[in-house]
């Protein structure tokens, strides 16, 4: 008997455990791990290490961006600082305050440029996912954490972004993860969009212009048959801070203390 | 033209009132549109004090991203703000505030960037910064500074020092290739120490 003693311990405490370190509401909990990203950046070594981070199960929607609004007014569309603002921001909805009823308040907002939800999301304590993050979360499909290896999974990535994309509709099943959407009908922000590529013209060039900028950049892809990965990749690389797309969202993440 | 600080007043009130997060700047003039200062983002000095983005409202500003384990481009942008700094004359420096923010808070404690303060051996004025741990993509983003971390830890970064107004509006901009100053853009600091 005393043999058991650590196992029913350790089975007593495991719950204990989980529950001190669970995802924030909302959130799921991702390993991380040595991933193969289908990005390669100019110091790729093939597997790169992804941290532990939890992501929200859904994108933000409408009504939980009014209520961002309503709390931070400046982020109202008629207050906006020249600063952050663009034409189309929040350009669907009927009032300032609010997407009114002609907009469906649980569909994914959109119109929101990255500075809005970068601030949304530093409200919450947490932050926008990085690219990497939201690659290894979208690698899963319903049953498989890694499903990148099913070419007809991967084949119907090409709908991403439209109203025929895997996760559009409002049913679709959560992936291995828990969550929501991430090969839905609207593309997201991520934290680092800006660093994904550098200036074009400055790229290839000798070492001395390479230090002066010293912007990152993707030159290929290891995997250029990513669909999905690929298309928000070249996407997103072609935004502004201050850019709103009618199809683009976003969703937080945390990292893990 | 005697009536604008009475409005600029009562602007201010309104947006007081509607903005209670931002009760503490009811003295101060509202922000121009424009104005990085709109950005919220939190700091720790190399004294160990906290501070807001804002607070370096007041005085024209120098600011630069960099991190303190970097042994090529970072060493250099602390020169090259010193030596703009060096062709000033003194009442000019005293103008002049230099502010100095880390890529790298999670490395980049109190402590290490007054190391590199130290190492620098800067003069008055200077801050040396910890941007809040989720608040560099934004600075970094209105800064126009891209950045990303390399797996072996050190960073691919935009190596530039930006020249603020005394209301947070960027006036000048300088691409940092070397120790050495822009003789134009030295030129465009004067000028905003002498306007306002």
């Amino acid at each position: 008997m005393e043999r058991m003693r650590p196992l029913l311990l350790a089975l007593a405490l495991a719950p204990a455990l989980a529950g001190a370190s669970g995802p924030e509401p909302g959130y799921r909990m991702l390993d991380g791990g040595a991933f193969h990203s289908s990005v390669r950046f100019e110091d790729a070594t093939g597997l790169v290490p992804v941290a532990p981070y939890q992501l929200m199960q859904h994108p933000v929607t409408n009504a939980q961006f009014a209520a961002f609004v309503a709390a931070h007014p400046q982020w109202r569309r008629d207050r906006i600082p020249a600063l952050f603002a663009s034409p189309g921001y929040l350009g669907h909805w009927e009032t300032a305050d609010g997407p009114g009823a002609t907009v469906a308040a649980e569909a994914p907002v959109a119109h929101v440029n990255w500075y809005a939800a970068d601030a949304y999301c530093r409200a919450q304590g947490a932050r926008l996912p990085t690219f990497l993050e939201w690659e290894f979360a979208a690698a899963a499909d319903a049953t498989r954490f890694d499903a990148r290896d099913d070419r007809a999974w991967r084949l119907r990535q090409i709908n991403d972004g439209t109203p025929r994309a895997i996760d559009a509709a409002a049913d679709a099943p959560a992936n291995a993860w828990g969550i929501h959407g991430l090969h839905g009908a609207n593309w997201e922000w991520s934290g680092d969009f800006t660093s994904l590529l550098g200036d074009g013209d400055r790229r290839g060039q000798e070492d001395g212009e390479a230090l002066r900028f010293c912007g990152a950049t993707a030159l290929a892809f290891n995997d250029p048959g990513d669909y999905g990965v690929v298309k928000r990749f070249v996407l997103l690389s072609a935004l502004q801070p201050s850019s709103t797309l009618g199809n683009l969202g976003f969703r937080c993440a945390r990292s893990q203390p | 033209m005697k009536s604008s600080p009475l409005l600029l007043a009562l602007a201010l009130g309104m947006a007081a009132l509607a903005s209670p997060v931002r009760a503490a700047d009811t003295t101060a003039p509202a922000l121009p549109g424009q104005s990085l200062y709109h950005l919220q983002a939190g700091f720790t000095d190399q004294d160990g004090h906290a501070l807001q983005w804002h607070d370096l409202r007041g005085r024209p500003q120098l600011v630069s991203m960099l991190y303190t384990n970097c042994h090529l481009m970072c060493p250099l942008i602390v020169e090259n703000a010193k030596g703009v700094q060096k062709q000033l004359t003194p009442a000019q420096r005293e103008k002049l505030g230099i502010a100095m923010l880390s890529l790298d808070p999670a490395r980049d404690t109190p402590a290490v960037m007054a190391d590199m303060a130290g190492r620098h051996r800067v003069g008055d004025g200077w801050r040396f910064l910890q941007p809040d741990a989720d608040d560099v993509p934004a600075l970094a983003n209105v800064l126009d500074v891209r950045y990303r971390f390399r797996e072996d830890g050190s960073i691919n970064h935009t190596s530039a020092l930006v020249l603020l107004d005394a209301d947070g509006r960027i006036l000048a901009r300088s691409e940092v290739s070397s120790a050495v100053p822009d003789p134009a853009f030295i030129d465009d600091v004067r000028k905003a120490l002498a306007g306002g």
